[in-house]
Order: C-alpha cells, then structure tokens, then sequence
C-alpha cells in the first residue's frame, strides 16, 4: 500500500514574495507535497474547472486561499468552489494577512476549514505549516487519501 | 493563539461516555480557557444550539463543533446537514471524529462541508496524539469565531 501518496496542495497567491515563503515551509515538512501555484483565483478556477473530471492532472487534497488578491477575491472564489458539485469537497483553508473578524465571519459562513493568519517571520511561519500539515494530512482522512499517523517513518519523505 | 479575553466554546456531539472523557481531557490540556458541552445526541445538540440562539449568555454558541457519526437517532451526517442549511449556524466548523473508514462517509461529509474528518484510534495514546494534533490547529493555528 503507498502510504506515502504525495498530497497535493494548491496555493492561491499574488504576493511572490509569500509564495515563495509558503513553498520553501512546505518542502520542509514531514509529508511529500507537489505544490500547485495559481497567482490569481480566476487561474486557479480555469485550472479546477478545466481539470475537474481529468484523470491527467492532479486535483488538489487542500487549497490554501489568500483573500486579497486583485481581481476576483479569496472569497468569491471560496465561494463558487463550495457551490459546485464536483469541487466542493476540496477543503479550503485561508491564509491572509487579514485578521478582521468580519473575513473570518464570512470566510467560515462561506465553508473555509480554517483560518489562518499569515506570520511574519520565517520561524513561526513553518511552525504554522507544521501544524497545518500535521492535521489535514496526519490526521485527517481524504477521499482519496490515507494518512500515516506514524510520522517519524516519514522522515525521508 | 493570542488571549484576546474571549472563550472558546466547543460543542462535543458524542455518545460515547469513554470517546468524551477521552476527549475532554484532551481538550483541557489546552493552553487556552475551553468552554466544553457535551451532547450525547444529535438531538441534544440540536436542542443546545437553539437555546444558544435564543440566549447566548446562558448557553455558550459554539465556536467549533467536533461531531461523531454514528450515534442513535439522529446521525452524524444528518446533524452536520442540518447545520450547513441554517443561515445562522452554517458558519461554525464541523470537525468529524469517528470510527468509521468508509469511504461513502468522508465523501459525504466533506460535500456537506466537515473541516475534516478524523478516524478515532483505537489505541487510546494514539488518539491521544491524534486529539493534540486536532486542538494545535485549532486553538493555536486556525482563527475561530469567539462568544
């Protein structure tokens, strides 16, 4: 059994600068992880909706969502992944730099499993991607995805 | 997370007496203050929830529900569609944390919007792990609605 699947986890981020901060922390987890970049939700909604009923590109196991983005926002993408039949079960999980309650009200009304914002530095940044990590793919259970709950064995991951 | 003075209620739909005491002592061990009650049925839970609505002094709104599946009368599932329906209470997280592997079920609980969806261990110090893991992400990661 291939316990150690690679999750896929896609990134919705203008801010390069963060993108390449959230790459770096995940490529120093415990899980093995392809990283897919969208740099705006309109791409990252192309990309689901072209890809939703392929066999050939990976559908992520999480999304991790900014709100802030020009264009089309963190939210309204949030909101037409959770009103589509195919893609909702996709667990969404905003990282901002926005703590007002009111995105946090209307991010979890809108179905976020979680909220999460972004660190300022480097260290407390992995150790929230740690933390991230170890729940949606330690310990939690995804439809086509078994965790391990023995990590240490997936120290060469 | 920062302790901004204001509680976190969690609202554990379980009715298990040795899965909640499980729980509640892992719960407890939390750095922050947790406000928990206990519903040992859908239906009990259902009934809590109102009562919050209608006097949250009193009765705490939950600020994360951790739900079982399969319990008698009102399921799991049926609870958790029950509460993505209602205007109001559709914003509050639902974790699952359940026996069952079946793979209808975390398919089914994610289309109805669980915020994840833990299998109990059977070994209570690997569910004690898995129950640290759980309130790391959100007590201390994860922003949550506060009464």
């Amino acid at each position: 059994m291939d316990i150690y699947k690679t999750v896929v986890i896609m990134l919705i981020e203008d801010d390069l600068g963060d993108l390449k901060l959230i790459r770096m922390s995940l490529r120093e987890q415990r899980i093995a992880n392809t990283p897919i970049t969208a740099t705006s939700a309109e791409e990252a909604i192309n990309y689901l909706m072209r890809n939703k009923t392929s066999e050939i590109a990976p559908m992520p196991d999480l999304i991790l969502l900014d709100l802030n983005m020009p264009g089309m926002g963190g939210k309204e993408f949030l909101r037409r992944i959770k009103s589509d039949p195919d893609l909702k079960t996709i667990p969404v999980v905003i990282l901002t730099t926005s703590d007002s309650d009111k995105d946090i009200l209307e991010s979890f009304k809108l179905q976020a499993a979680g909220y999460i914002k972004k660190p300022v530095n480097i260290t407390d940044f992995q150790e929230v991607m740690q933390t991230l990590t170890d729940y949606w793919f330690t310990i939690c259970r995804h439809i086509n995805y078994e965790p391990d709950r023995q990590v240490s064995k997936c120290s060469d991951c | 997370m920062e302790n901004d003075g204001k509680q976190v209620c969690v609202l554990l739909v379980e009715d298990d007496p040795g899965d909640q005491k499980l729980i509640k002592t892992a719960l407890m061990n939390q750095g922050c203050e947790i406000n928990l009650t206990i519903a040992s049925s859908g239906e009990t839970a259902m009934d809590y929830l109102k009562m919050s609505a209608e006097d949250a002094v009193r009765y705490s709104r939950p600020s994360l529900i951790l739900l079982d599946l399969n319990m008698p009368g009102m399921g799991g599932k049926a609870f958790l569609k029950k509460i993505k329906a209602d205007e109001d209470l559709c914003s509050i997280p639902v974790v699952v944390v359940t026996t069952s592997d079946s793979e209808t079920d975390i398919r089914e609980c994610y289309a109805s919007h669980a915020a994840g969806y833990i299998q109990k261990s059977a070994v209570p110090e690997e569910f004690r792990d898995v129950l640290k893991r759980l309130t790391r992400y959100w007590f201390s990661v994860s922003a949550l609605i506060k009464s």
